[in-house]
């Protein structure tokens, strides 16, 4: 009988020391988190009395699209909850073809990509706009794309774009090869086995580095620009910028292209513009976009760059993306219109600009290209 | 009773019986006996060691990768407007604890249901059947039931749709399986005589299902709930595919994107910002939590077999 008590006893004793566990646990988990405000979903007007000038912007906002875009996307987003307290926006980095469609299925309320859509695609029916309003298409982001290697002891390489294409196509299969030497006296080249990293998933990155080379090396570099690497090409298939960055980073001998924000502890190539080898830099991305006009036979809100590649602008670097943000012209739902708006008049505003500078290493818009593209952003209804 | 070795023993002739018989083992197959023994036990203890190896490994990496951020900011925040250092991964935690808990509401009824069907009630074609599916479904890879729940939520909702509730659909398919099979055995474990003895008192089969079968089998099925629920809380493809991520809080299961442990850890992987450390950083730590949670169900299955066992009784 004393024992039995005991027992029950000591399993009371060990339940209410489980109970109080969970309980602790309970009470650390079930507040709101530390950073975010608490949301007034019945009073919005609450929410934002410190930002008078705001609307009382509610809802969440989903996008995705270009993983070229996703540090400035981080950025935006951040400045722009912080804003607007009981909105979340949302940015999956799909990569620019999954983007794309998804926007046009409806399964996006904006997407980002690094290739616009083409004239008549613009032209069809996308399922969360009204029909027939068109597409508001605005340049953001303005990044250089870095050919990236991996070989210790070289922080930088000079290489011209017939020689990249090479490389590419496969066609030049070691480091130590006379094209790259001769462009490269000096530096100690290693007699390693050059292997090509390029994307495996359908992306914008791609689709501009086979653009310049198509473009400026079009006697090596046969397969045009596409956004799918050609699959009769050997080399390394990554996925996503990451997945690239990750392929150079662990094999010697590796070399890649992917947005410069992400090359920042590689081996970059100096890029032959001219007769001067160029380093990728944000000045020489803007000097590049600059010098470049856009494209005709577009509507004013559909703003897309025909980049100039074969460019000799002193200090510009031609192998540049430009990134899009898409949107339609006019929203099913108003609210998600007005969302869309806001957001894009934050990316693109003076301090947006300048937080994706920061966060992302990319080249502010120029003060042109801002009044025309507000212009354009204030059609989204 | 028979008698101890001893008295065997005592008596000389048996004495020499036994000395004879083992001065008269040949000595060669003694030795080859103890030489099998040693290389066997060898090949076991190196089996076990090539075993464990990945196991500790994996462990020591995650822990002492993990910790650098096990703080309080990580547990108290989400990563609502966090660039680069900082924040933390309270939203993913709630996700994965909601979502989770909801995938048990959803297969825990229809699993032991299913069972007692099959032990109880279940013969013939039938029954073989289901035992079949069942059997089929334990295989399902994580991605096809992440394409059912989107497929399903898709055409329901239209495009797009990404919800806390379609990530628990996706993951009640996977552990429902796990528990009709647990329960099942649990069930066929309790002794036909208790049955018999209860009907024998004039319960209806009804009455001995609910007061007799299933309180024996309690903690054995409450074991496998705990199983399905390791098993599911680690899945990534499918919470990936119908839940999405999100960097905020979001405690709503039937509206909006669900952040949850396992999409936390790749998607902080995945998309890195420029300060890459940072990321890696709650990447592991994250991880460490997850398998920190799998550990304390373990327990808690441990603890609630000890404790509804002894009820039983």
């Amino acid at each position: 009988m004393r024992e039995c008590l005991a027992q029950a006893m000591r399993m009371i004793t060990k339940l209410s020391r489980s109970g109080m566990a969970v309980l602790a646990l309970g009470v650390i988990l079930s507040g709101c988190a530390a950073n975010e405000a608490p949301v007034v979903s019945d009073s919005p007007v609450a929410t934002n009395t410190n930002t008078n000038t705001a609307p009382a912007l509610q809802g969440t906002l989903v996008g995705g699209g270009a993983s070229s875009q996703t540090a400035a996307q981080e950025a935006w987003r951040a400045g722009f909850q912080t804003t607007y307290s009981a909105v979340t926006v949302d940015y999956d980095p799909t990569g620019s073809g999954t983007g794309r469609s998804s926007f046009s299925s409806g399964g996006f309320a904006f997407a980002g990509t690094d290739d616009a859509f083409s004239v008549e695609e613009a032209a069809g029916a996308f399922a969360g706009c009204s029909a027939g309003t068109g597409l508001v298409e605005i340049p953001v982001y303005i990044s250089p794309i870095a050919v990236a290697f991996n070989l210790p002891d070289v922080p930088t390489l000079n290489l011209d774009p017939a020689t990249i294409a090479k490389i590419f196509a496969g066609k030049i299969k070691s480091w130590d090869d006379k094209a790259i030497a001769a462009a490269n006296p000096g530096v100690k080249l290693p007699n390693t086995a050059i292997t090509a990293v390029h994307r495996s998933d359908k992306s914008g990155t791609t689709g501009n580095f086979t653009d310049y080379l198509a473009e400026t090396a079009s006697a090596e570099w046969t397969w045009g620009a596409v956004e799918q690497w050609p699959e009769k090409l050997a080399g390394e298939a990554a996925d996503k910028t990451q997945g690239v960055r990750e392929a150079i980073t662990s094999a010697a001998g590796a070399i890649g292209y992917l947005d410069a924000s992400q090359a920042a502890d590689l081996g970059t190539v100096a890029i032959k513009v001219g007769s001067d080898y160029v380093q990728h830099s944000a000045e020489g991305a803007a000097a590049a976009v600059a010098a470049s006009k856009l494209e005709t036979g577009r509507a004013a809100t559909d703003i897309v760059f025909d980049l100039d590649r074969k460019q000799t602008t002193s200090k510009a670097y031609p192998l540049v993306l430009v990134s899009y943000l898409v949107a339609c012209g006019q929203y099913q739902d108003a609210n998600t219109a007005e969302l869309v708006r806001t957001y894009f008049e934050h990316a693109v505003s003076t301090a947006g600009q300048q937080a994706a500078a920061n966060q992302a290493g990319s080249a502010p818009l120029n003060s042109e290209l801002t009044s025309l593209v507000s212009d354009a952003i204030s059609k989204i209804k | 009773m028979p008698p101890p070795v001893a008295n065997v023993l005592k008596s000389r002739a048996d004495a020499d019986e036994w000395r004879n018989l083992i001065n008269d083992r040949p000595r060669g197959l003694d030795r080859r006996r103890r030489i099998t023994n040693k290389v066997a036990l060898g090949a076991i203890t190196a089996a076990f060691c090539l075993a464990i190896a990945p196991l500790v490994s994996v462990l020591w990496t995650v822990v002492s990768a993990g910790l650098n951020r096990i703080d309080v900011e990580f547990f108290t925040q989400s990563m609502r407007g966090v660039i680069g250092e900082g924040g933390g991964a309270l939203h993913a935690i709630m996700g994965t604890i909601q979502i989770t808990l909801a995938a048990a509401v959803i297969s825990v009824p229809v699993g032991i249901l299913a069972a007692v069907y099959l032990v109880e009630y279940g013969r013939g074609a039938f029954a073989r059947t289901l035992t079949l599916l069942v059997d089929v479904m334990t295989g399902i890879p994580s991605i096809v039931a992440g394409l059912f729940a989107f497929a399903l939520f898709s055409l329901a909702f239209g495009p797009g749709v990404r919800a806390g509730v379609a990530g628990a659909v996706a993951l009640s398919l996977l552990m429902t399986p796990v528990v009709i099979r647990s329960a099942e055995e649990m069930l066929r474990l309790v002794p036909t005589e208790l049955r018999e003895a209860s009907q024998a008192l004039g319960a209806p089969k009804y009455r001995t299902i609910t007061d007799v079968v299933l309180p024996t089998a309690a903690s054995g099925i409450t074991a496998g709930v705990m199983l399905g629920i390791s098993r599911i809380v680690g899945e990534t493809a499918p919470l990936l595919l119908v839940a999405g991520f999100t960097d905020s809080m979001n405690y709503n299961l039937f509206s909006g994107r669900m952040a949850s442990l396992p999409v936390f850890i790749y998607s902080q992987w995945q998309n890195k910002g420029v300060d890459a450390a940072a990321y890696d950083d709650r990447a592991w730590s994250a991880a460490l939590t997850l398998i920190a949670f799998v550990f304390v169900l373990n327990l808690a299955s441990r603890m609630a077999n000890r404790f509804l066992g002894a009820k039983a009784r």
